[in-house]
């Protein structure tokens, strides 16, 4: 019976000392060396360029070293990163952050003020252009999160299979695009079933699924607009209501399908576009058969509209956690990962941009530029790409208009005047409630 | 007289002894359940009445949650979903599991590898059988269809229809679950007295006399086990929409544990599911009780 009570005993004492032990946070200071952790993303390109950097950077720096791990897998970096705030193990940098979470984590004041650093403001001005940095401002009027990378969606189409119709370049006008749609969509076979389609809608109704189809043409057809004015809705208006009635189009005339593939419909030559991102440069390249060429085109516009076409930026963004003990070490590493350099390394190990102004025009990444036209086509769009609005409703936002979305545009069961006006009325529950 | 005292003394500090042993044997239990579960339930208790996204501080909003909750029509429309299924999925459920179970309880050749194989979705895992299941139902190139446009016949949106997208998830759930209830049926059927079928013989009743008149009214306590459990079942519908359709289209498959799985984990709304999640409880508890009584007075 003794060694029963001992055994129970020290199998308490292991349970509690295993549950006080569980921290990744590696964060802190050893005889005057201080020592900081950063999580980057946990996809290979991203992982390589983060290894590269911090080996360079505690090669430089020995009195403030950084051990890099990537975000730990879950189904997304938000999750794992809501998940540490609760438990406080946040790392003390994070390169990873979505704009549309960041609301969350400002309200819970997870994450350092960077406009309280000195050189913050100077280093903001003279890298992001002013209306990408705007859309980076809090509701409250200060910077939480240093623009670092974007993805701005635009059009990847397949040149031969316009040709193929008769086309040479990529329409620019929703009435052109519907057209171009009508001829490439058909039976080739001709066993009653068409088996070509001029582009691919994610039809699943997940909320972030807008980020590929209404969002960059909302902010395309609304002239750089996004969905939020502060609190306020803006969306609710001709631009959204134009681009439902362009999905909806699209798919009752079977130019979209609204089956899923199991396959890459682009790469298998289903579909003759894809409204996507430069990391699909890195991706085609590595496995298109070979006679497949492709380029890159704008989000088209309503035909009335005339003017650049403005598209989703795709931003991620670099934040510094409150639980770090060294936020002034966190800063300059920081500032080191948004240096020229390491942008240049972004785009040739990750095929990633970085969120910098002039960067077609800086002689640094000029030669990049010259070797990979396609991305220089991304980069010209950097003025014209948008985040989302920093409040924390945002993934309830995009819910409630994918919703409206899939009933009126993929499925029909709604007109675009309802569909968004409901949209408008959820959204604005939301933000009360 | 000192002696029987000094006994009961000597009995009363064993058994103090005893208990307290007993005691640390229960305790990694005690311990369990107080950290897993009455923990939670407590917490959950508390979160009805706040405002919480995990990692903001707590906000106390009374029954603002509760009120909110009796004007969410998505609510409403996730209660009608999962009703729907469990109007498909339980009859469906019942009928099948009681023939396979009535065929597999003769004398058949390979009896012993049909069970096996009628039972082994049961223990595959949930996500697995939903992903092959997407497969069969995908549109443009899953087996039914296919199967469908080689007969001449046009393809169907198993999953994007909204009036089949909820029936096609409850033909698979049952498809998964039959196998526990061919098994639970199997050992009710195994229980039935042989005469009763002996003395039918003698007085010329048919197979389909004794199966209605004998093998049902015998299958009553089973009957009752199965009812409740694939109805509970029911309730706790999640993987398959989750997996297969993410609730829509147009919501339409979004069960009562899915929208407030999504409230909770994807909205950060704790306190607002955990309001969903106990008037559920309580709907969950009428229903099993009225079912309950119903069979009993049936039977």
């Amino acid at each position: 019976m003794r060694n029963l009570h001992r055994f129970l005993r020290i199998f308490l004492v292991l349970i509690l000392l295993g549950l006080g032990c569980t921290s990744n946070n590696h964060s802190g200071e050893k005889q005057g060396v201080i020592f900081l952790t950063y999580w980057p993303s946990a996809n290979q390109y991203e992982i390589n360029l983060a290894a590269q950097e911090v080996k360079e950077w505690n090669a430089t720096h020995p009195k403030i070293q950084i051990k890099m791990q990537p975000i730990p897998a879950s189904q997304s970096s938000e999750e794992v990163l809501l998940a540490a705030i609760a438990g406080k193990t946040t790392p003390d940098i994070c390169s990873n952050i979505w704009p549309g979470t960041m609301g969350q984590f400002t309200r819970a004041g997870a994450v350092v003020q960077l406009d309280t650093f000195p050189d913050f403001d100077s280093l903001l001005t003279a890298r992001v252009p002013p209306k990408i940095a705007d859309g980076c401002r809090y509701l409250n009027g200060h910077f939480y999160q240093i623009p670092w990378k974007t993805n701005p969606v635009m059009i990847q189409y397949n040149i031969n299979m316009l040709k193929d119709v008769g086309i040479d370049t990529f329409p620019k006008k929703y009435s052109q695009y519907l057209e171009v749609g009508r001829k490439v969509t058909r039976d080739l076979n001709g066993d009653g079933q068409v088996d070509q389609w001029m582009s691919y809608v994610d039809v699943r109704e997940k909320w972030w699924t807008r980020f590929f189809d209404f969002y960059p043409f909302y902010i395309a057809a609304s002239g750089g607009k996004t969905l939020l004015k502060g609190k306020e809705v803006i969306f609710e208006n001709r631009a959204s209501v134009g681009v439902f009635k362009f999905f909806q189009e699209g798919f009752n005339e079977h130019i979209f399908p609204r089956a899923r593939f199991q396959i890459d419909p682009f790469l298998t030559e289903l579909v003759a576009s894809r409204f996507t991102g430069p990391w699909e440069i890195l991706h085609t390249e590595k496995y298109k058969p070979k006679d497949l060429k492709y380029d890159f085109a704008p989000i088209p516009l309503p035909d009335s509209l005339k003017g650049p076409s403005y598209t989703y930026g795709d931003p991620k963004n670099i934040v510094i956690f409150k639980t770090t003990k060294h936020p002034k070490q966190a800063w300059q590493f920081v500032k080191f990962l948004v240096s020229r350099k390491n942008d240049l390394s972004l785009l040739k190990i990750c095929g990633q941009l970085p969120v910098r102004k002039n960067i077609l025009s800086d002689s640094l990444f000029a030669s990049y530029f010259r070797k990979n036209h396609h991305m220089a086509k991304f980069a010209q769009m950097i003025p014209f790409s948008r985040g989302v609005d920093a409040v924390p409703e945002m993934k309830e936002i995009f819910d409630a208009i994918s919703l409206e979305f899939e009933a009126c545009a993929i499925l029909g069961k709604r007109t675009p005047e309802d569909a968004v006006k409901r949209a408008g009325k959820r959204c604005r529950q939301i933000l009360m409630e | 007289m000192p002696t029987n005292f000094n006994g009961m003394k000597k009995l009363g500090k064993n058994r103090k002894k005893n208990n307290k042993a007993a005691y640390w044997m229960v305790s990694p239990y005690i311990i369990y359940f107080l950290i897993f579960m009455a923990y939670p339930l407590i917490f959950s208790v508390v979160l009805v009445f706040n405002k919480w996204d995990i990692v903001s501080p707590m906000h106390w909003i009374g029954l603002k949650n509760i009120i909110r909750l009796f004007h969410d029509q998505l609510f409403f429309q996730s209660l009608i979903n999962t009703g729907i299924f469990l109007i498909i999925h339980i009859p469906l459920q019942i009928f099948l599991a009681l023939i396979f179970a009535v065929l597999l309880n003769e004398k058949i050749a390979g009896r012993l590898f049909f069970r096996a194989v009628y039972f082994m979705p049961v223990v595959i895992s949930g996500v697995v059988i939903t992903i092959l299941w997407q497969q069969l139902y995908s549109e443009q190139n899953g087996v039914l269809n296919m199967i469908l446009f080689h007969l001449g016949l046009p393809k169907i949106p198993w999953l994007r229809s909204p009036s089949l997208a909820m029936p096609s998830i409850a033909l698979m759930a049952t498809w998964k679950n039959v196998g526990l209830y061919i098994i639970l049926f199997l050992a009710g059927l195994q229980s039935i007295p042989k005469y009763l079928y002996e003395v039918a013989d003698i007085d010329g009743a048919t197979g389909f006399d004794k199966f209605i008149r004998i093998t049902i009214p015998m299958l009553n306590p089973t009957m009752i086990l199965v009812v409740i459990l694939s109805t509970l079942g029911g309730f706790s519908l999640f993987i398959e929409p989750y997996v297969l359709t993410g609730g829509g289209p147009m919501g339409h498959t979004m069960s009562t544990v899915l929208y407030i799985y999504k409230e909770a984990m994807l909205f950060g709304r704790m306190g607002y599911a955990a309001s969903l999640a106990f008037v559920y409880t309580l709907i969950i508890f009428a229903v099993v009780l009225i079912q309950r009584k119903v069979i009993e007075q049936e039977s």
